[in-house]
């Protein structure tokens, strides 16, 4: 009557599935499934606290360009005034913890792709899966994994010119990772990891496709050409100038106007604005990570919330210096560059940068590009490893410098009285001090300041009442976070 | 032939203490078998042979009483209450017991303790009522789920709250609301005054029977019935004024002006020295000072004005109840509305209940219990939820850091803000350029008082239906089938005026529901054998699914300020909080309790459980207890001495149960997840899973005494316990260089123990007609202490809303101890902060720092690396109260009765973080205790010398010891004062019962901690965060006025 017969013991219902996740057995079974997964790659090193922010905010408020004016240990104020411990967590504990989160999902992937590449041969994988889409999809992976290990070891490590990367660079993360295992794993060199950089690069250049199948993707996703001015990057912070040489060739025609011959056309885009203006798709971006309104950038990631004045959109948390040593102090920063013109705005009487102006005016909450690299930085690195080879006497590292700056103060004379000329450059400035004085206005935050001082081994300037920071200080380089040396035995502090 | 029997008519009244008629006592002739009960006003009348010469009334929850009848026709009695008493009855898992056969241990809270108090939810109302039950107000935003904790924490990943089991079924507990600012405790949605008592379950042998989710104790909740024989209208209402008790003391605007200016000029001191000889360095400018108001008079805005108000609250439940031989029914409808001290918090519930039971035939029984209610609390951001600590807009931290000497509104009446936050007034950044203002960065709390919202709404149906039929005498086969259903919707709302939606608004709307059936049967068979051998056997299956689905959406970029809705018009929509999840548990169980005269007690309880989120499911659970009560033996009984001792009986028992709560759905499963790149769909690695995860396994020890003095005038207990916890699961941290997901892995390697003593008395110290007075207290000690983790030096850090770590838990002691580097002080010669810092060979060098100046050195001027909390911390624990209990003092005079309840806990310590933050020297205010800092003429200052932008020497960027403070107190948490209606005059009125009353929550604190409460939790329930306090608002006093009246 009361149904003890009648019970049903429902045992399946002890085995029950997700319905908004994917198992992990089943990730690799169709090729759409397989695409998201690249998509993810790049999602993840995209993430706000890497790549997609963050990275490219304290790359620039290292140095004395921007003004810190929050004092909030969540928007890098101690990141600004060198302050920063091993246990800061949003910036010293996050960006490493997102740089190697985007290093896992990129090794979980490539183990994938070698687990189960029986299935590959057989439908729904097309016939050429196998040998050219999987191909593909693993340069992309390995050209990411490189992005990665760049970026991570520009803070986390002494930079190679300091002793040929003999010092400690990072955990070598090359496996996939999903269980408990493997969790001590010592520093390799510096020399090491860049050497690691250098093989995923160049497995990246021989596997990448020669474009993208959109203009939009040629952006956002890595194509041959991605791969070789990564590569210029890498070996110009080696200070490996003549392999600088030998791969900007590659993609720097031998004279102006200069611009890509094969795969991407990557070129200079006549204006500077529109190349942030959205979409920021012109070939002048070789690599930029896309935001939309569903995926946005995350509270306190958004570029333009850091930069853009709050009358503006953004919450003004850097301003734009102007003190003595600043770049807006510096008179060959001319008040017409089109840069000054366009992407500095003063807001009672204080000056911000105006270079991303997704704000929150917009209807498109915070949905710049994050900007990774362009051609205008392949052009300055080619410049510079010219210029440190042949001496500045070289006349096309000066057309590459005059190319970028004349780029951004056009005018109708012959010649352009903005361009640079051989008599331009003396004892105390010199064609590099050019160069790297062009980088600073080119690339004002985009996040290259760091690297291109670390590189030189140069100090950190001096601002407002925080103190230079000498390259033989311990606070040169981040601290290795205090979560990496709770949980890996193996590792050593910086 | 029979002659007729000679036959008296006896009536009467039978009352209780409070005079009110008690209906439905049994009144039975001594050695006979007539009997009658008492009508709905308690009068009686029954005919019983002239050679009856003793009556015996009877009544549950009440002592019985004899009374010779000595020629009398009218007798009234009054029955006192023994609802601490020995043969009251106890509610288990499955069934019910007598408290004096009980061998498992179970604590028992009535009526009374947990009705018209001003809270939310009744656990709230638990608070030091029962030993061995630690419960904790986190902070003082209204339905919070208070921290429980029964005999500890039992779980370090998992849960360790209890198991909540309302009239059967179980319930959902824990925050529930999609919106960080708000909390929606499910629990809230029970009305208090529908419960008639709460058991709590500690011991293995009273909660083996819940199985694998008994690891941290089991409450049941039984819901009022209905009485036979009577018919009752019930009216309990109050109304209440909520206030914030022992706020900060913080600068004014003059006093805030001085110190920062002194702080910036400092720091132009600290720069000078450092510069080369002949330069002269950057110079920070004194950039405080006075903004003028309309009038010209200077601004002092007293922050804590704008966010702190009296709340107003009241409750109303009205019920009916009664029986008849057949059907007894209960059923109330109630409804509160609750405003909470904090601006825009407030509670609103409606609730009705229907509890009904019929009994067809003689041996078939069937009934229900059903509750609906709707709740809906609203709340603004306090920053005490949800991982709020160190947001800009939390109303606990803005009072505490915004400039005093900036306005709430320009003059012309406009609110204050520049961009999100708010704007500068006329102070100047010290160290920025061109005299560019000083924007703070924090919002303005008004313009988000006045036009965020954040709403937490639900709506529950809950119940049972069942139906009993006993087969023979003694055999009860019983079905029952239960859902427990609730649907919330969470909504918030930011205006695009300024804060966190600055420029854009915008309105976020979830909807989740909860969905739970639970079918159980048993079957129990009692029956004695002998006459003194006594069985009670039970076996039963239950099955019990759930399903959990979020939803929701955030529309960004409002098209117009009209717009307050989620309906409204906006630009964008992107998903947000989605949440997909099922679960299903499929039981066996048995029990069977045995007594030999009530003397000999034996109980052995069985559990098979299996649960779909664990990768090994099926666990086996049991409880064994024995008993034996001396003071049933007829040496004891006859022996003068002895007998004294009325009661006295010796428990003991052993069992392994298990802890699946809190463990994700899908745990053990390796899985992606879809996300998004851009405008392009992706695919992520999202969890690891263990292919091993299994049930953690709490090894429960009891061993007890219960004693009754003085014809139990005086009853106890106490006990000893230990809990010991196996197959710990740590969500074991993994390197973040491996960059698995969330960083760690769920895996059984950790065990962990709880051990204590908990003590009960119950003394009715003075009973007298017009006076009387009872005291209820209780005590418990807890020491836990971590015995494994995945390796022996393994310290697991627990962040407090993802920003700050303090707490460490470690092989050896107790869970979540705070890390924090020692300070002796402030160097007298030079005002610096001092701390001791650990050398290779573990000895400690005294080390000091200067702020932007010569940076940290040792005391001769040497330059030394910076302290860290891992290599130089100490720790200070435990975390959790090392004792605790309550002290309940109810006094009775004539018609007035005095209750006067003292919650106590201590022996733990407390990392006040919120102390840092109001002695940091960045532009925020600091508590006025900063004005004895260190100065050359003032070298004994308890603070150091201030120097703008530091925010290392008081501890906001390194956790010092200085803001380690121990954490006992005693709270005076309820004063109540009540007057009683005497019988005639209630009557005249047309009244059966009528009380008055006046009570006071939260009356007075007794504590040296210095922060607002020692009760804080920042991190909530974390089980291994506790004890930190971070920008969390404390608790309210609540002065109620209210009356109980019944028709």
């Amino acid at each position: 009557l009361l149904g003890f017969g009648t019970v049903s013991c429902n045992e399946e219902l002890l085995e029950p599935q997700p319905k908004a996740s994917i198992n992990s057995a089943d990730a690799f079974n169709t090729p759409s499934r397989v695409l998201l997964q690249v998509n993810n790659m790049y999602d993840y090193v995209k993430a706000g606290n890497f790549l997609g922010g963050r990275y490219q905010v304290y790359g620039d408020i290292r140095a004395n360009d921007f003004i810190n004016r929050t004092s909030n240990l969540v928007t890098g104020a101690a990141v600004w005034q060198h302050t920063i411990t091993e246990s800061s967590q949003n910036d010293v504990i996050n960006l490493w913890g997102a740089g190697y989160a985007a290093i896992n999902q990129i090794n979980v992937f490539l183990a994938g792709m070698e687990e189960n590449a029986p299935k590959f041969a057989a439908t729904p994988f097309a016939a050429d899966f196998a040998t050219t889409t999987a191909t593909y999809y693993k340069a992309e992976a390995r050209f990411l994994r490189a992005l990665c290990y760049y970026s991570l070891l520009q803070y986390y490590a002494r930079p190679y010119t300091d002793g040929n990367g003999s010092k400690p660079g990072l955990p070598l993360r090359l496996k996939a990772e999903k269980d408990l295992n493997n969790n001590n794993l010592a520093r390799s060199t510096v020399a090491q990891v860049y050497e690691q950089i250098l093989t995923d690069l160049n497995f990246a250049e021989q596997n990448l496709p020669l474009t993208q199948s959109s203009a939009s993707l040629n952006v956002t996703r890595a194509h041959r050409n991605t791969a070789i001015a990564l590569k210029t990057r890498v070996y110009l912070s080696m200070a490996r100038y003549e392999d600088v040489t030998k791969e900007a060739d590659k993609i720097v025609s031998a004279a102006a106007p200069f611009r890509a011959a094969t795969g991407v056309a990557h070129e200079l885009n006549p204006s500077i604005v529109s190349v942030f203006t959205s979409p920021q798709e012109t070939t002048e971006s070789i690599l930029a990570f896309p935001f939309t309104a569903q995926d946005q950038p995350g509270t306190q990631n958004q570029l333009a919330y850091y930069y853009l004045p709050s009358n503006q959109g953004g919450n003004g948390e850097y301003n734009l210096s102007t003190a003595a040593g600043s770049i807006l102090a510096e008179p060959r920063f001319t008040a017409t560059d089109a840069r000054r013109v366009n992407f500095v705005t003063t807001v009672s009487n204080v000056s911000y940068l105006r270079k991303y102006t997704a704000g929150s005016t917009a209807s498109s909450p915070y949905t710049d590009k994050a900007p990774v690299m362009r051609y205008s930085e392949v052009l300055l690195n080619l410049a510079e490893a010219l210029a440190r080879t042949n001496g500045a006497a070289d006349a096309r590292a000066l057309a590459l410098l005059n190319a970028v700056r004349t780029r951004s103060n056009p005018s109708t004379t012959t010649p352009n009285p903005a361009a640079y000329t051989a008599s331009s450059f003396s004892s105390t400035f010199s064609i590099i001090d050019a160069i790297l004085l062009e980088r600073r206005i080119e690339f004002l935050g985009e996040g290259l300041r760091n690297n291109d001082i670390m590189r030189l081994l140069l100090p950190f300037p001096a601002k407002s009442t925080v103190s230079a920071v000498q390259p033989s200080a311990t606070l040169y380089i981040w601290p290795i976070p205090s979560t990496e040396i709770a949980t890996n035995q193996a590792m050593t502090r910086n | 032939q029979e002659a007729w029997a000679q036959t008296q008519t006896i009536s009467g009244r039978v009352v209780g203490t409070d005079g009110s008629g008690l209906p439905g006592v049994t009144v039975i002739v001594k050695g006979g078998s007539q009997g009658t009960s008492t009508d709905s006003d308690g009068r009686y009348s029954i005919s019983v042979p002239a050679s009856t010469s003793t009556l015996v009334y009877s009544f549950i929850g009440y002592a019985p009483k004899e009374v010779a009848i000595a020629g009398q026709s009218s007798i009234n009695v009054t029955l006192s209450s023994s609802a601490t008493g020995l043969d009251e009855v106890v509610v288990v898992g499955y069934g019910t017991q007598s408290r004096r056969d009980l061998t498992g241990s179970v604590a028992t809270v009535n009526a009374a303790q947990i009705a018209n108090k001003p809270v939310q939810s009744f656990e709230q109302a638990l608070q030091g009522q029962a030993a061995g039950v630690n419960i904790t107000t986190p902070n003082g935003v209204l339905n919070n789920p208070p921290v429980v904790r029964i005999r500890g924490v039992n779980s370090i990943s998992l849960s360790s709250a209890p198991l909540y089991v309302i009239d059967g079924i179980p319930a959902f507990s824990g925050n529930s609301s999609a919106v960080g600012s708000v909390p929606n405790n499910p629990l809230s949605n029970i009305n208090p005054n529908d419960i008639e008592s709460v058991e709590v379950l500690k011991d293995a042998s009273a909660s083996a029977i819940y199985g694998s989710r008994a690891a941290g104790g089991v409450i049941l909740i039984t819901t009022k019935k209905g009485k036979r024989g009577q018919s009752r209208l019930s009216l309990d209402s109050w109304v209440g004024w909520s206030k914030p008790v022992r706020l900060y003391d913080i600068l004014n605007a003059e006093d805030y002006i001085a110190i920062k200016n002194e702080s910036v000029r400092n720091l132009n001191a600290n720069r000078i020295a450092l510069a080369p000889p002949g330069t002269t360095p950057t110079l920070a400018v004194e950039g405080f000072r006075p903004t003028l108001d309309a009038n010209g008079n200077p601004v002092d805005t007293k922050w804590y004005d704008y966010i702190y108000r009296t709340g107003f609250s009241s409750s109303n439940t009205l019920n009916f109840s009664g029986g008849t031989e057949k059907t007894t029914y209960y059923t109330s409808v109630g409804y509160t509305d609750q405003k909470g001290m904090l601006k825009g918090n407030s509670f609103k519930r409606a609730s009705a209940r229907l509890n009904l039971d019929h009994k067809i035939f003689s041996r078939l029984t069937v009934g229900m219990r059903a509750g609906y209610s709707n709740s809906r609390t609203a709340s603004p951001n306090s920053g005490s939820v949800a991982d709020g600590a160190f947001g800009t807009a939390g109303l606990g931290r803005l009072p505490l850091v915004l400039p005093p000497n900036v306005p709430a509104y320009n003059p012309d009446g406009s609110y204050n803000t520049n961009g999100a936050g708010i704007g500068a007034g006329a102070n100047i950044n010290p160290t920025g350029s061109n005299n560019a203002p000083l924007l703070p960065g924090y919002y303005n709390p008004v313009v988000d008082l006045e036009n965020n919202y954040f709403r937490s709404e639900g709506n529950e149906v809950q119940g049972s239906v069942y139906a009993n039929l006993e087969i023979v005498k003694g055999l009860n086969l019983r079905s029952t089938y239960g859902i427990y259903n609730i649907a919330f919707e969470d909504q918030a709302f930011y205006t695009s005026l300024a804060g966190d939606s600055y420029n854009i608004g915008s309105a976020s709307n979830f909807y989740r529901t909860n969905k739970r059936w639970n079918w159980q049967n048993t079957a129990q068979y009692d029956l004695t054998l002998g006459g003194k051998h006594n069985f009670s056997l039970l076996g039963g299956t239950e099955q019990q699914k759930t399903t959990i689905d979020r939803w929701g959406a955030n529309r960004t970029s409002l098209a117009d300020p009209f717009f307050t809705t989620f309906q409204g018009g906006y630009t964008n929509i992107a998903t947000t909080g989605n949440f997909q999840g099922e679960n299903y548990l499929l039981s066996y169980f048995g029990r069977l309790n045995y007594n030999f005269s009530s003397k000999y007690l034996a109980s052995i309880n069985f559990r098979r459980d299996g649960y779909s989120a664990w990768a090994q499911k099926w666990g086996n659970f049991y409880g064994a207890s024995v008993g034996y009560a001396i003071s049933e033996e007829d040496f004891w009984k006859n022996s003068s001495a002895l007998s004294r001792v009325s009661f006295l009986k010796f428990t003991g028992s052993y069992g392994e149960v298990g802890n699946s709560q809190g463990v994700d759905d899908y745990a053990s499963l390796a899985l992606y997840n879809p996300a998004l790149y851009g405008p392009t769909a992706s695919l992520f690695f999202a969890a690891a899973g263990n292919p091993n995860l299994t049930w953690e396994t709490s090894k429960k020890t009891d061993v007890g005494l219960s004693f009754g003095l003085f014809d139990d005038r005086i009853q106890g207990d106490a006990s000893y316990y230990k809990n010991l916890v196996d197959g710990l699961i740590l969500y074991i941290p993994q390197a973040p260089s491996k960059g698995i997901p969330d960083n760690s892995i769920p895996s059984n390697v950790g065990s962990m123990q709880n051990t204590g003593v908990e003590l009960n008395l119950r003394v009715n110290a003075i009973t007298t007609p017009n006076f009387s007075w009872s005291v209820n207290a209780n005590l418990t000690t807890l020491k836990n202490k971590v015995l494994k983790l995945q390796y022996d030096d393994q310290r697991i850090g627990t962040a407090t809303s993802g920003l700050e770590t303090v707490n460490y838990t470690r092989v050896g002691h107790s869970v979540g101890e705070i890390l924090a580097v020692p300070s002796p002080g402030v160097n007298k010669a030079n005002g610096r902060r001092l701390v001791e810092k650990r050398n290779a060979d573990g000895t400690k060098t005294l080390v000091q720092y200067d702020h932007q100046g010569t940076g940290w050195t040792t005391l001769d001027g040497q330059p030394t690396s910076a302290p860290s909390q891992l290599a130089d911390g100490e720790y200070y624990g435990p975390t959790l109260p090392k004792w605790y209990g309550g002290f309940d003092n109810t006094f009775r005079y004539k018609n007035f009765d005095l209750g006067v309840f003292i919650q106590f806990s201590g022996g733990n310590y407390i990392y006040n973080g919120t102390k840092a933050g109001l002695h940091d020297m960045r532009f925020w205010n600091n508590d006025v205790d900063i004005k004895d800092r260190w100065t050359p003429e003032n070298p004994n200052g308890e603070w150091p010398r201030v120097v703008y932008g530091d925010n290392v020497s008081n501890g906001s960027a390194l956790i010092l010891s200085t803001n380690v403070e121990k954490g006992d107190f005693a709270r005076l948490r309820n004063v109540s004062l009540g007057y009683s209606l005497n019988q005639g005059l209630a009557s005249r009125i047309g009244l059966s019962t009528a009380r008055l009353y006046v009570q006071v929550q939260n009356a007075a604190l007794l504590t040296k901690y210095k922060g607002i409460d020692p009760e804080i939790s920042t991190n909530g329930s974390s089980n291994t965060g506790a004890g930190v306090d971070r920008n969390s608002v404390g608790q309210a006093r609540t002065y109620t006025v209210g009356f109980n009246i019944g028709f």
